[in-house]
C-alpha cells in the first residue's frame, strides 16, 4: 500500500533521481532496488543527493514529463465528456509515476551514448600520457584491501620518492584518466587501484595503466553477485598477474584463495613473512601495530598507527617495495610510522564521553570483518560493542558469510552484539546462538537508529565497532 | 514488549526540570533500549494530563506554542481496572494499558509521595523510591530528624513553619542567634534543585532569605554553613542491597550550586557531559579514606530512609576537621545523575533497565504480602460489643 501511495509524495522523483546516483548510474542495480522498494517517500537514511549536474538534469527532465503529463491531463478534462475525461486524468497519473523510473534509466543510457566517444577519447589520450610517463607503476587488484594498500604504499614510499596516486576510489577507465590529467610528468611513483565488477575488468585497466609491477591483496565474496563464482572473482583479479607475466607481483598469502594461485614467481607476503623478509613480535591494540622485519643483517623496526595483524603482511610488503625502490632503512621505518587509519577503515575516534569508536563502515567483506573481529578478541579489559547490518553482496552465500560471523562474534566473546535488521543479520544472530554467545543481543530497525542508541549504551572505555555501512540502494 | 507510561511536569516549581529529566535520559535510553512502548504523560502546570507519543520527543516542548497545542488535544484519564491504563474518552475512545510507571516528577506532588500513593493504589509497578521515602525525604527538617535519630551527623538548624513564624518570629530569631552562627543557609523545606535557598551573612540577609524561603514553601529551614566546605553527592541504587555510584563534587562557581548551575548552565569536558559537567569534579578528589566514608554514611542513609529504585544523598564536608554531614536526600536526582553513572561504569540503557527491573522486583515482593484477612466484624455490628 506504501509502495503505491508514496509515489505521489513530493520526495518521489528526488528519490527516484537519487537512488540512480547512489547507484552509480548503474542501471540494473537500480531497477533491482527499484523493484524492492517498499517506501519511495524517504530512501535518504543513510546519505543525501548530491545535486549534480547529472542529478539536476535528470531531475529537470523528470519533472518536465510530469508537466506534460499534467498538462495532457488539463486538455483531456476539457475536451473529453464525463467520465471518459476522469478515466484519462486518472490513467496519465498512474501512468506517468509508473513510467518515470524507465523514463529516468533511457535518459540515463542516452547520456552514456551521447558521452561514450568523449570519454573514449579521454581515456586513450591518458593511456598515451601513461605509456610515456617514466614512473614506476605499481597497480592494485583484490577484493578487498586495494585503498589499505594504495595509501600504505603512497605514505611509505613518500618518504624518498615522489609518488602520485589516485584520490578517493578512482579505479574506473574514466576516474583514472580524470586523474592522469592531474600528473605533472616528474612523478617517480604512480600507484593505480584497478576496480573490478565484471570479467575482463583488471586486465582492461591493466592495457591502460601498463604497470612495472602489482599487488594482489586478497579474493573473497565481494561482488559476488556480479562474478557469480568465487573462481570467476578470482580469474578477474589474477589478470594482473596474466598481464604482469614475469614482472614483479606481490601476492597477500594471508588470502587462502590468492595463495593457492600465487606461483614461485611471485612474492608471497603475510603476517609470517615477506618474500625472505620474516616479520617477528607482531603486536596490535589501540594504539597502533608494530613489529620486526629481518632479512640478514637488515631489521627495520614497524610502529604504525594502522590497527589490526592484518595490516602486517601489507606493511611488510611496503617495506619489501620501498627497499627495492632503493628507500633506506630510516625513510622505510619512518614511512610506516606516518600511516595511520583511513578514513571508515577502521578509524578509531575518541568520542568526548570516553568511548573509543572504530569507524569500519567501508569494511563490507568478510575478510575485512574477520580480520576486525580478530583485533577485538585482542582487546582486553574493553567493554565491545559490534554494530553491523550485514554485508551486502554476497549472492548463494549470504547465508554461511553471516552465519560465520556470528560464530566468530561469540568465539571471541564480544559483550554486545548490535544488529540492524534486514535480510542478512537473522543469519548473524543464528550463527551467535549456534556458537553459544553470552552476551548481550540487540536488535534495530535501521542503522539511524541504532547510531542514535549507542550513546545510551555505552560508559567512558567502551570501544564501539560501526562495521560496514549498509548502502540506501540495498535497504 | 512492555509498555511504561513515563510520568512528567506537574504542579512543582520544578516542572521544566521534570520534563527534561524525562526525556535526557529516560525516555532516550528507554526507547534506545528497543524493549518498551513508551507512553509519554505530561502533567500541566495546572495539573491537566495529556498523553501523546509526539511528546516523547523533547523538541515537543521547545516549541514556543506547545501549551496550545496541547489545549486541543484530548485529556487522558486514568483507569484502575485490571490494573493501570490511561483512557482517551469519547465516541471513539482508546486505552493504553501500562506495564510499569517511570515517575520523573520533581518536587510537590511527584518527588514527595503523592505521585507514589496514587500508583500503589492502581497496583502498577514503578520506579524509584516508594512513598514513604519519597515524602520523608521531599522534607529537608524530617530527613534530618530521621537520620539523626540513626546518630547520622547533620549540621545545627532551627526550622519553622510560615504560621510559627508569623506569631513568634521573634522567638526564632533567638533561637537562631543562640544556637547558630552565621554565615547560615535559608532553604525552604520542599524544594529541590536548590531553587529558592539563600545564603545568609547576617541578620538583614537572613530576613530577605527568610521571606525569600517563605515565597516558595510553608516550612523553612535556616541552618549553619559549613567552613571550609566541600560539597559532595552521591548517587546510590537498589533496593535491599544498595550499590554507590561516584562521590561527585559540585564546583562553586557561584556562592554555592544553585539551579543555573545544575541545570542551565550546559555541558563542558569536566566531570563527563550534560548538565553539572562543567560544575563538578568527578569522582571527587577527597581521598580514598573519606570516600569510602562517604559511600558508607550514603548507604546508612539510604536504609534508614527506606529508599528503593534509586536516590541521591548529598554532604557537607568540613574541610578543616573533616567532618561530614548528610545534608538532605533527592529521590529523583535531575537526570538521573546518568553522566555520573556513565562514569561509574553503568550505561544510560542499563540504568534504566535496572531500575524498571529494581521496580518489578519491589512490586512482586509486595504482592506477595498479605494485606488483607477474613473477619466477621461486620455480623457482629449492633451485637452485645464488638470487640475492637
Amino acid at each position: 500500500m506504501k509502495r503505491f501511495f508514496s509515489r505521489f509524495s513530493r520526495r518521489y522523483i528526488r528519490s527516484l533521481v537519487y537512488m540512480l546516483q547512489a547507484s552509480e548510474y548503474h542501471i540494473q542495480d537500480y531497477l533491482n532496488w527499484y523493484s524492492r522498494a517498499q517506501d519511495f517517500s524517504a530512501v535518504e537514511k543513510r546519505k543525501h543527493i548530491q545535486w549534480s549536474v547529472k542529478a539536476r538534469t535528470l531531475n529537470v527532465l523528470a519533472w518536465m514529463l510530469v508537466g506534460f503529463a499534467l498538462a495532457a491531463a488539463v486538455l483531456a478534462a476539457a475536451v473529453l465528456p464525463f467520465p471518459y475525461d476522469l478515466f484519462v486524468v486518472f490513467s496519465l497519473a498512474l501512468g506517468i509515476t509508473y513510467a518515470l523510473p524507465y523514463a529516468l534509466s533511457g535518459f540515463v543510457m542516452l547520456g552514456g551514448v551521447i558521452q561514450k566517444p568523449l570519454e573514449q577519447r579521454l581515456i586513450r589520450r591518458a593511456k598515451e600520457t601513461l605509456r610515456r610517463h617514466p614512473a614506476v607503476k605499481i597497480a592494485i587488484a583484490g577484493s578487498y584491501g586495494k585503498t589499505s594498500m594504495r595509501e600504505i604504499l603512497k605514505t611509505v614510499l613518500a618518504e624518498g620518492k615522489k609518488v602520485a596516486a589516485p584520490p578517493g576510489s578512482y579505479n574506473t577507465p574514466l576516474g583514472i584518466a580524470s586523474f592522469v590529467k592531474t600528473l605533472t610528468g616528474d612523478e617517480e611513483v604512480i600507484i593505480f587501484e584497478l576496480g573490478e565488477y565484471y570479467p575482463g575488468d583488471v586486465r582492461m585497466l591493466c592495457e591502460f595503466v601498463e604497470p612495472s609491477m602489482g599487488v594482489i591483496t586478497g579474493i573473497n565474496e565481494a561482488h559476488l553477485e556480479k562474478f557469480g563464482t568465487l573462481e570467476r572473482t578470482a580469474d578477474t583479479i589474477f589478470e594482473l598477474a596474466d598481464h604482469l607475466s614475469h614482472r614483479t607481483v606481490y601476492v597477500n598469502a594471508d588470502n587462502a584463495i590468492a595463495d593457492a594461485r600465487a606461483t614461485a614467481g611471485h612474492i608471497r607476503f603475510s603476517l609470517g613473512a615477506v618474500g625472505e623478509w620474516r616479520v617477528r613480535n607482531a603486536k596490535t591494540g589501540l594504539e597502533g601495530t608494530s613489529f620486526t622485519l629481518q632479512h640478514g643483517t637488515i631489521e627495520i623496526n614497524a610502529h604504525s598507527k594502522l590497527l589490526g595483524l592484518h595490516m602486517v603482511g601489507l606493511l611488510a610488503a611496503a617495506a619489501h617495495i620501498a627497499q627495492g625502490l632503493g628507500l633506506t632503512v630510516n625513510q622505510i621505518e619512518k614511512g610506516i610510522a606516518n600511516t595511520e587509519a583511513f578514513a571508515h577503515r577502521l578509524e578509531p575516534k575518541i568520542l568526548s564521553e570516553g568511548v573509543t569508536l572504530l569507524d569500519d563502515s567501508y569494511n563490507g567483506s568478510p575478510d575485512g570483518v574477520r580480520a576486525v573481529i580478530a583485533f577485538l578478541a585482542h582487546l582486553k579489559g574493553h567493554r565491545r560493542f559490534y554494530v553491523t547490518p550485514g554485508l551486502v553482496e554476497m549472492g548463494e552465500r549470504k547465508e554461511g558469510v553471516h552465519r560465520e560471523i556470528g560464530k566468530e562474534l561469540a568465539e571471541a566473546e564480544i559483550e554486545n552484539v548490535i544488529l540492524v535488521r534486514d535480510s542478512v543479520t537473522p543469519y548473524i544472530a543464528e550463527g551467535l546462538k549456534n556458537a553459544g554467545f553470552k552476551g548481550t543481543l540487540v536488535w534495530f530497525e535501521d542503522g539511524p537508529r541504532a547510531f542514535a542508541a549507542l550513546p545510551h549504551m555505552t560508559v567512558p572505555g567502551d570501544v564501539v565497532l560501526i562495521q560496514n555501512d549498509w548502502p540506501d540502494q540495498y535497504s | 514488549m512492555k509498555t511504561i507510561a513515563v510520568i512528567f511536569g506537574g504542579k512543582s516549581a520544578e516542572h521544566d526540570v521534570s520534563t527534561i529529566t524525562a526525556h535526557i535520559p529516560i525516555i532516550e535510553s528507554l526507547a534506545a533500549s528497543g524493549q518498551f512502548d513508551i507512553w509519554p504523560v505530561y502533567i500541566t502546570k495546572a495539573g491537566k494530563w495529556y498523553a501523546d507519543k509526539a511528546m516523547n520527543d523533547l523538541s515537543f516542548f521547545m516549541q514556543s506554542d506547545y501549551e496550545e497545542k496541547l489545549v486541543k488535544q484530548k485529556q487522558v484519564q486514568l483507569s484502575f481496572e485490571n490494573g493501570f491504563s490511561l483512557v482517551w474518552p469519547g465516541v471513539f475512545s482508546k486505552s493504553a494499558k501500562i506495564d510499569v510507571v517511570f515517575p520523573s516528577m520533581h518536587g510537590t506532588y511527584g518527588e514527595d509521595g503523592s505521585l507514589m500513593g496514587l500508583l500503589r493504589m492502581a497496583g502498577v509497578p514503578f520506579v524509584g523510591c516508594d512513598i514513604f521515602a519519597s515524602a520523608t525525604a521531599m522534607d529537608k527538617v524530617l530527613t534530618k530528624q530521621v537520620v539523626s535519630a540513626e546518630s547520622i551527623p547533620v549540621v545545627p538548624y532551627v526550622w519553622f513553619t510560615r504560621a510559627q513564624w508569623e506569631k513568634k518570629a521573634d522567638e526564632f530569631r533567638k533561637r537562631i542567634k543562640e544556637e547558630l552562627k552565621f554565615p547560615l543557609f535559608i532553604k525552604p523545606v520542599h524544594l529541590g534543585s536548590s531553587i529558592g535557598i539563600t545564603k545568609a551573612k547576617n541578620e538583614a540577609e537572613l530576613e530577605n532569605a527568610i521571606e525569600v524561603a517563605l515565597h516558595y514553601d510553608d516550612k523553612v529551614l535556616v541552618e549553619n554553613g559549613v567552613l571550609n566546605l566541600i560539597e559532595v553527592t552521591l548517587p546510590i541504587w537498589g533496593n535491599d542491597d544498595p550499590t554507590p555510584a561516584c562521590v561527585e563534587r559540585p564546583l562553586n562557581k557561584t556562592e554555592f550550586f544553585d539551579f543555573n548551575d545544575k541545570y542551565l548552565s550546559g555541558g563542558g569536558k569536566k566531570g563527563g557531559s550534560g548538565v553539572n559537567s562543567r560544575y563538578s569534579e568527578l569522582p571527587a578528589e577527597i581521598g580514598e579514606k573519606m570516600t569510602k566514608q562517604v559511600k558508607e554514611m550514603g548507604l546508612a542513609v539510604y536504609r534508614t530512609l527506606g529508599c528503593g529504585g534509586m536516590a541521591r544523598v548529598d554532604f557537607l564536608i568540613d574541610d578543616t576537621t573533616k567532618q561530614i554531614y548528610v545534608n538532605e536526600v533527592n529521590t529523583l536526582p535531575g537526570s538521573l545523575y546518568h553522566h555520573n553513572w556513565r562514569k561509574a561504569g553503568v550505561s544510560n540503557v542499563e540504568l534504566v533497565l535496572g531500575l524498571v527491573k529494581l521496580a518489578e522486583e519491589r512490586f512482586a515482593a509486595q504482592q506477595s504480602l498479605q494485606l488483607t484477612f477474613k473477619s466477621d466484624i461486620l455480623q457482629k455490628v449492633g451485637g452485645p460489643k464488638v470487640q475492637k
